[in-house]
Parts: structure tokens; sequence; C-alpha cells
């Protein structure tokens, strides 16, 4: 009795919650953390653009954090927006310029206090009206979240995406920003 | 108690396989602008971390797809077309196996990335090196037929 005790105490509770916590508690990378704040003064184009993302995926509910290409898209299409890098963002096939932003690489580490995530997408600017490609630029970030982020380590893995998604975009825009259109 | 011990138990062991079978993705992306048809010269540089040597079954794959390729030198000879970057993730249940290969065409001079490809199996639904090589390289050039 006394060893069955042992066992549930320090062996299978532990394990379970372990297990259950690892396996089940997946979320993908918020929208709203991985919007840039201030991005210092920027050069603002008088034109609209449109914001198209791929190369993301889902998060599954036993996958790791992912980075969805709604949410990528949302979060540029907010930057944009509140950094003044375009005079507008507009939806479907208008616009003067198309910016896509094509997630090309997301290195997740498995395990670890510290987690770092780095990724590469590749920031593309057309000008709609002749499809002339104004910027093509591979732009890699990293991402890191501590212990002291978060002890749980999903909720850590997703901190350190989002970080590495933040400083993406904020390279991205800076990028864009800085071209003589 | 002894129930106790058991059920946890059972949630241990229905975690920890469940959370390696279900995921399978397989995705590919090219550049709006990029023409793979017009990439007849590739070079394949060796991932640091190559536990298969995937850089020729990549290098052999390409070949298929028609493409002239070197594969041996970290540097690419002058004049190629793309260079090819690799990713392979590895994971063990109860052998190691394949879980995640990335595959990217990039630009010579710039490294843009002009053509992405990337497969993810879990255990259950793993695949061999040249499998997971030949489903990335494949659904490269699908996307490109769309």
């Amino acid at each position: 009795m006394i060893r069955q005790n042992h066992i549930c105490k320090h062996v299978a509770a532990p394990a379970a919650a372990l297990a259950l916590l690892l396996a089940g508690c997946a979320s993908p990378a918020n929208r709203q953390a991985m919007i840039p704040q201030v991005l210092g003064p920027l050069q603002t184009h008088p034109y609209s653009v449109r914001v198209q993302s791929s190369g993301g995926s889902d998060t599954g509910a036993l996958d790791s954090s992912n980075i969805s290409d709604a949410d990528l898209k949302s979060a540029i299409e907010e930057a944009v927006v509140s950094n003044k890098v375009f005079k507008s963002v507009v939806q479907g096939k208008d616009g003067d310029y198309e910016l896509s932003v094509r997630v090309t690489s997301l290195s997740k580490p498995i395990i670890g206090f510290s987690f770092t995530v780095d990724m590469e997408a590749a920031w593309s600017l057309l000008k709609v009206s002749d499809r002339s490609v104004v910027m093509r630029k591979s732009i890699k970030s990293s991402g890191t979240a501590t212990a002291g982020d978060s002890l749980v380590g999903v909720t850590r893995l997703r901190l350190a995406v989002e970080a590495s998604a933040r400083d993406n975009i904020s390279q991205g825009l800076q990028a864009v920003s800085a071209l003589k259109l | 108690m002894n129930k106790l011990v058991k059920l946890l138990l059972l949630l241990c062991i229905t975690a920890a396989i469940t959370s390696g079978c279900a995921v399978n993705r397989a995705t590919a992306h090219i550049d709006p602008a990029t023409n793979l048809s017009a990439l007849k010269t590739l070079h394949v540089r060796k991932f640091a971390d190559d536990n298969a040597n995937t850089e020729t079954l990549i290098a052999d794959r390409l070949r298929a797809q028609g493409v002239k390729v070197t594969a041996d030198p970290q540097t690419p000879p002058a004049g190629v077309d793309g260079v090819v970057t690799y990713v392979e993730k590895w994971m063990w249940d109860i052998t190691m196996y394949m879980l995640e290969l990335t595959v990217v065409i990039r630009d010579p001079q710039s490294d843009f990335p002009l053509a992405t490809g990337n497969s993810y199996h879990t255990s259950l639904t793993r695949k061999s090196p040249k499998e997971m090589v030949d489903e990335v390289i494949g659904n490269i050039y699908k996307e490109q037929n769309k």
C-alpha cells in the first residue's frame, strides 16, 4: 500500500500531468502579439497597398505553435496602418501595391528552458499597374522566451514564435518604408 | 488508490501515443514572379546536420525533373540559376525518422526564396527520407503548374 501511494504521488501523477501538459495545449501565435509597436519615424508612401501572406500553417491541438496566414496578414495590415507605412490598406484586388509575405521557415526548438525561434520570410512588393517587382528581400528574425516569461513550455514556445514574427514584421516594414516608390 | 494509478497511467499512455500520431502537412509556395521552368541549373547546398545524405536525394530528384544539378561544394559554381537549401528535423520513436523537411530554392545573388516546400509527418505516418524528398520537390513543381 505504501508502495502504491509512492508510485501514485511521485511517478504516475507528475507523469500524467506532464504528458497532458505537453500533449494538448498548443495554441497559435496571437495576431495582436505579432504586431510590432512603434517602429520609429518611417516614411509614408502616398499609395494604397494590399497585403497577402502565405507559408503559414494552422496549429493543431497536438501540434506546436504555428503562425496562420490570416493572423500574419492581419498583423502586417495593422502594423502598416499604425505606423503609416502606406496611405491606406485595401482588400481584394484593389490597391496600388501588393505586399506579399511568405513564411519560408519557422524553426522551433523541441525542448529547453529558453526557447529561441528562428523565422525567415520572403517579402516582396509589386506595383500592381505593371506587375513590376519593387522589392524582394529575405528577412530573417528570431525571438526568445525564457522560463521567466512563462514556466509552461507550450506558452513559452508561443511567446518565442510571436517575438520572432514581431521582429520579422518590424524589419520588413522598415525595409518597405525605406524604398523610394 | 489502485484505480487512480491505473487511470493516470492510462492517461499518460494515451497522451503519449496520440501526441505523435496525427500531424501531417505538405505545402509548397512559389513567388508569383518566379518561373521555375526557367531555372535550368541548380546547386544544392549541404545542410550542416544532414543525417541521411539528403543532399544527394534532393539532387537526384531535381535531375529527374530535368534540371542540371551540382551538389558537392558549399560554394555554388558561377552562373547557376538557383541555390537549393534544406533543413531536416529528425525525431525518435522506436527508431529515428525524418519528422520534417523544408526545401527552399533561392536566388543565387540575393538569397531570396523563390520557392519553398515543406513536409511534416509524425511517427505513425512517417516517410523515408527519399519519400519526403519526393513529396517536397514534387509539390514545389506541382505548385508551379497550378
